[in-house]
């Protein structure tokens, strides 16, 4: 390589919490490329380009920018060296308007403190016109459609000079006109010679805007070259590249049941639309997808968690009720929510109160909680999911991500649920409490509860199920038995990619 | 499985518990003593003062040296002055521990207490039904609780119905229920109430002490405490209060929570509400002004907290019982009254500062614990 890269990363190393989200990342991007970085869910990609951009720090290893090696930490600070983010979680103050959001770090004002409103919209409409944005200044930053909040972000990023821009799957919820105009700005941006890294999991566009590729997997560099020398097929291979299959399920050996769970026709505005499931007892399902395919939001509409769904849900085949949990519950299903911290636990209560919450009017007489009866299960359930608490008496908040799990799930049991609904069943768990999950819902499918199974992580839905739904942009677009499933035919319907079908 | 000490008493309470002994202990060390007359019953059962006859044949009144605090007299009236407030905290406790505000409950008292001393003086001796004793007082009680109850309808009801902060929606009725109650009164004070009501709330012991209130306190406690902790219902209001979101996932009807507690609130206030109008013998409009602010202080001091999901009905009675040992103890040390509202402020301020600091550490124990 003959010029000194734009941005050099050597042995980046980065530790969360029960996961190494990067470990040992090098590679090099070339000044002025627009430069792809793409993996799994869970990958690491995001938390390279957030290191980059001064939101995370890297517990080991060193970025270069333009042979130097900074440690930016802070956004201001990796700002201040010509490198920025455009993320998609909101990075403005909704209450204000674009010109005082653009010129939030150094607003124009006249003497006595006054801001100088004329001066404040005219820098504003500046730095607009910049990137050819056409956007009213004088607008509401919470009133901006999300593309027009990411224009700016980037006229902000562009306004301060910055040479680097990390752009985090900025076309994730763009519609498709709304991404054109994306590409025709990252066009005007290269060609002004700044630099992109652009983060995303949707092949079609990095192949379309894209010079250079970098693949990851699993927190390690995987490949790093022209993006011509390689395609579609390959680099969905170099994203998935692992043989990690688990001992076969031995609920696979019994036959499925009868029909407990049958969706048709479900439909929410904006969500999902025309989704057709069975779910029969003694079957583990999975539902794979990209994140935004809606895959949650279908699991929660069955369990009566969207008010705006219609189509029909219906338990042992009697309709529900769409729009009541209640009644979802009585008919015998629970949900295991994606974020069990926010959705699936009260954290102050004991794990006692956590298990016996949805299970309250099994447990009371005259509205009386039968206390004996109440400990007996919550120690009965605990036990047989084998949570590693103090006591039930213990504080859920104190216990590690794997065991709150548990008794997040310890509460459908013990309300004497037949169909599970389970989202990301692993998320924020460490190997070992993983270890101990996968066998659990084996052994509860093998007593005849149906289970569908929301995840990310393609090898668990691999080793779990019996077959796997596919869904893309909400809608399902396929499904696959067992004995056909692989991770690249999963992510090829994932993504959209109708390359390498002859293969 | 033994009951201890410990389960009995959480943590929290025994905390409160040693502060009111101090408090006590420190009142009766500095209170100093006041001379009283001295009393004894006699053989027919009433109350006599004794004399003393001197060698000269002269009688002269007994006197007995009294610690200013610690002597039934203050005390009794400490426990009078305490349940008020102590009745409407335990209300207030189910509204905190759910993660809400009830800012209308000293207006809910004074709408109460002003609606069921209307029927009470319809009944009275002056009014024109003409005493007619028990059943014109049922009514009264009748009256004063159904419009306290409706006062907590309204409250839920716009909560839950607008999903309005129910800081804002209380803060509205705090105005609209005051205002009624002028309205209906025209400002002037109610009373003429039929003597048995009165002397039915007013049942002294033969020492002098009114107990009414203090029964009714108990009680009141003793349901709260209940169904806080031995109810279903109760377990929803804590779930509801550390996290709604999660309780909405496991099938709890928040809405239906929600108007239970806004419901119990003020049901507790026209409990409070029925005992003044029996203890004071009349209501005027301008009833249970700031109460409000005394009842969340106790509380906020009895260990509930205003994040919700945690608080206990015990707790907000001592809570009240230390707001107002605080009162009385200005009063007995003669301290000016004008400081007393600085005081109990900052008491407030440093009970939640307390509380902050105890979480935290118990946070920092809990992340500890889960590093292993």
């Amino acid at each position: 390589m003959s010029p000194t890269p734009q941005i050099e990363f050597r042995g980046i190393a980065k530790r969360f919490p029960g996961v190494l989200a990067l470990d040992g990342v090098s590679f090099s991007v070339a000044p002025g490329s627009c430069h792809a970085l793409i993996g799994e869910n869970g990958a690491g990609k995001s938390t390279l380009g957030k290191i980059l951009a001064g939101i995370l720090t890297a517990d080991a290893g060193t970025v270069l920018l333009e042979g130097r090696p900074i440690a930016p930490d802070s956004p201001l600070a990796a700002r201040a060296l010509g490198i920025a983010m455009v993320h998609q979680e909101l990075a403005f103050c909704p209450n204000l308007s674009v010109a005082e959001n653009l010129c939030l770090g150094d607003l124009p004002t006249r003497r006595g403190g006054w801001v100088d409103r004329a001066a404040l919209h005219q820098r504003a409409r500046a730095l607009l016109a910049e990137i050819g944005a056409d956007l009213d200044p004088a607008r509401l930053v919470g009133s901006l459609s999300t593309a027009q909040e990411q224009l700016v972000q980037i006229a902000a990023a562009v306004g301060t000079g910055a040479r680097v821009i990390v752009m985090d799957e900025p076309s994730s919820s763009l519609s498709a006109g709304e991404t054109h105009e994306l590409f025709r700005l990252v066009r005007r941006l290269l060609a002004r010679g700044i630099t992109l890294v652009y983060v995303s999991h949707r092949l079609e566009e990095l192949f379309a805007l894209c010079d250079t590729l970098t693949v990851l997997r699993d927190g390690r560099h995987v490949w790093t070259g022209p993006i011509r020398q390689t395609s579609p097929g390959e680099v969905v291979t170099r994203m998935i590249g692992r043989e990690l299959r688990v001992e076969t399920p031995a609920h696979l050996a019994q036959p499925p049941g009868e029909e407990l769970l049958r969706v048709e026709g479900l439909h929410s505005p904006g969500r999902f639309s025309g989704i057709d499931l069975s779910l029969r007892a003694g079957e583990v399902v999975g539902l794979a997808g990209l994140v935004g395919a809606g895959r949650s939001e279908t699991l929660q509409a069955i369990f009566g968690l969207d008010p705006r769904a219609t189509g029909r849900v219906l338990v042992r085949g009697k309709p529900l009720p769409l729009g009541s949990v209640e009644a979802a519950l009585g008919a015998g299903l629970g949900l295991l929510p994606e974020d069990r911290k926010r959705q699936g636990l009260v954290l102050g209560l004991t794990c006692r109160e956590n298990v016996s919450l949805a299970a309250l009017p099994n447990l009371s007489r005259f509205g009386w909680v039968r206390r004996s009866e109440e400990r007996t299960r919550a120690q009965h359930f605990a036990g047989r999911l084998r949570v590693k608490a103090p006591s039930i008496e213990s504080i859920v908040a104190g216990l590690s991500g794997g065991n709150q799990q548990k008794i997040a799930l310890a509460k459908w049991l013990a309300r004497s649920c037949d169909v599970l609904l389970i989202d990301e069943p692993t998320r924020g768990v460490d190997v070992g409490a993983k270890a101990e999950i996968y066998p659990l819902l084996d052994e509860l499918a093998r007593e005849g509860k149906a289970i569908l199974v929301v995840s990310s992580e393609l090898p668990e839905l691999l080793g779990l199920c019996r077959r796997i739904l596919v869904m893309r942009a909400g809608r399902l677009v396929g499904e696959v038995a067992r004995a056909d499933a692989t991770e690249a035919a999963l992510m090829r319907l994932m993504a959209g990619v109708e390359t390498d079908r002859a293969a | 499985m033994s009951l201890s000490l410990r389960d009995v008493l959480r943590f929290q309470e025994s905390g409160l518990l040693v502060v009111i002994l101090v408090l006590g202990a420190f009142l009766t060390a500095f209170s100093g003593t006041v001379r009283a007359p001295l009393f004894q019953t006699g053989p027919d059962g009433t109350r006599e003062r004794v004399f003393i006859t001197d060698a000269n044949g002269e009688r002269t009144p007994a006197f007995v040296e009294r610690n200013k605090f610690l002597n039934a007299q203050n005390l009794a009236q400490l426990a009078k002055d305490t349940s008020f407030i102590a009745i409407m905290a335990v209300g207030m406790a189910f509204v905190i521990i759910s993660g809400g505000i009830d800012l209308s409950v000293g207006s809910i008292y004074a709408l109460a207490s002003v609606a069921g001393a209307l029927v009470l003086n319809h009944f009275g001796p002056g009014g024109p039904a003409g005493d007619i004793g028990l059943a014109g007082s049922l009514a009264g009680a009748a009256v004063c609780l159904g419009t306290a109850l409706a006062c907590g309808l309204a409250n839920g009801g716009l909560i839950v119905a607008l999903r309005v902060h129910p800081f804002i929606v209380t803060l509205g009725t705090m105005a609209v229920f005051r205002g009624i109650a002028f309205v209906a009164t025209r400002g002037q004070s109610v009373g003429g109430f039929p003597q048995s009501f009165r002397d039915f709330i007013r049942i002294e012991t033969s020492q002098g002490l009114s107990v009414m209130p203090l029964l009714v306190m108990i009680a009141v406690t003793v349901v709260g405490w209940i169904v806080l902790s031995r109810l279903a219902a109760g377990r929803r209001v804590y779930a509801i209060g550390g996290n709604e979101l999660a309780s909405r996932f496991s099938g709890i009807r928040i809405e239906r929570v929600k108007l239970g507690v806004y419901l119990m609130s003020a049901l507790a206030a026209g409990v409070a509400a029925l005992l003044s109008l029996g203890y004071y013998g009349g209501a005027t409009s301008g009833d249970g002004q700031g109460y409000e602010l005394s009842v969340i202080a106790a509380a906020v001091v009895g260990g509930a907290s205003l994040a919700g999901g945690r608080g206990s009905a015990l707790g907000v009675v001592l809570g009240a019982l230390i707001i107002q040992m605080i009162n009385s103890g200005i009063v007995i040390l003669g301290i000016d009254q004008n400081y007393s509202q600085i005081i109990i402020g900052t008491v407030v301020i440093a009970a939640v500062v307390l509380d902050n600091l105890n979480s935290w550490l118990a946070r920092r124990r809990l992340q500890q614990g889960a590093g292993h």
